[in-house]
C-alpha cells in the first residue's frame, strides 16, 4: 500500500512538474513565466520532501531548504526588476 | 493506523497541488494565476510536510518544520513582489466581472455597484 501510494505520488508530481515547464514556456507574460517558475520550484520542494519522508534520509530537506530560499530571492529579484529597472 | 494516515496526508496534498497548479494554468488572467498558484500549490506542500511529522522520524521532523517556517514566512512575500510588479506594470483584469478598487482601470468595465 505504502509503496503504490509513494510511487504514483512521485510519477504524478513529476508530471506536474511538466505542466509547470508547459506554462513558463507557452505564456506571453513574462510575470506569468515568473510565477510559473516560482510554482515549479515549489512542486520540485514537495518531490524532494515526499523522497527523504519515505526513506528516512533527512538531509535531501537541507536541499529543499535552500531550494525554497534561492527560489524566494530570484523571484522577487526578477519581480522587481521587471517592474521598476531596479532590485532594492 | 499511522501508515493510513501518512497514506491519506500524501494524497491530500498531491490532490490540493494538483488543483493549484490546473488553476494556474487555466486562469485568464495575471492575479487569478497569483491567486491559485500562491495559495493552492503552497497548501499542498505544507500538507505534504505535514505528512513527513507522523512517521516519527527525528531529523526528518524537525528539519520539516524549519522547512514549513520558512515556507511560511517567503511564500506570501513572493507573491506580493509578483503582483506588485503586475498592478506598476499595469497588467490588465481580463476575467469577466473583475473590479479595480484601486482606481488606476485595470478591469475592463467600470463596476455595476457603488459602496
Amino acid at each position: 500500500m505504502r509503496e503504490i501510494v509513494y510511487y504514483t505520488a512521485m510519477a504524478w508530481m513529476v508530471g506536474l512538474l511538466c505542466l509547470c515547464i508547459v506554462q513558463a514556456v507557452r505564456t506571453k507574460s513574462t510575470l506569468s513565466r515568473i510565477l510559473a517558475l516560482d510554482t515549479l520550484t515549489l512542486v520540485l520542494v514537495a518531490l524532494m520532501v515526499l523522497y527523504s519522508t519515505t526513506t528516512g534520509k533527512g538531509y535531501y530537506i537541507d536541499a529543499a531548504i535552500m531550494l525554497a530560499l534561492l527560489s524566494f530571492v530570484s523571484t522577487v529579484a526578477a519581480a522587481r526588476y521587471h517592474s521598476e529597472r531596479r532590485i532594492f | 493506523m499511522t501508515d493510513y494516515l501518512f497514506d491519506v496526508l500524501v494524497i491530500l496534498g498531491v490532490a490540493v497541488m494538483t488543483l493549484g497548479v490546473i488553476g494556474m494554468m487555466r486562469m485568464p488572467d495575471l492575479y487569478m494565476r497569483l491567486h491559485a498558484a500562491s495559495k493552492a500549490v503552497f497548501l499542498g506542500v505544507m500538507v505534504l510536510a505535514i505528512s513527513a511529522t507522523v512517521l516519527h522520524q527525528g531529523s526528518v521532523t524537525a528539519r520539516t518544520i524549519l522547512l514549513c517556517l520558512i515556507l511560511l514566512v517567503t511564500t506570501p512575500v513572493a507573491a506580493h513582489a509578483i503582483g506588485r510588479a503586475g498592478f506598476l506594470l499595469h497588467e490588465r483584469m481580463t476575467s469577466p466581472g473583475a473590479v479595480d478598487e484601486s482606481g488606476s482601470h485595470l478591469a475592463n468595465e467600470a463596476p455595476t455597484w457603488r459602496l
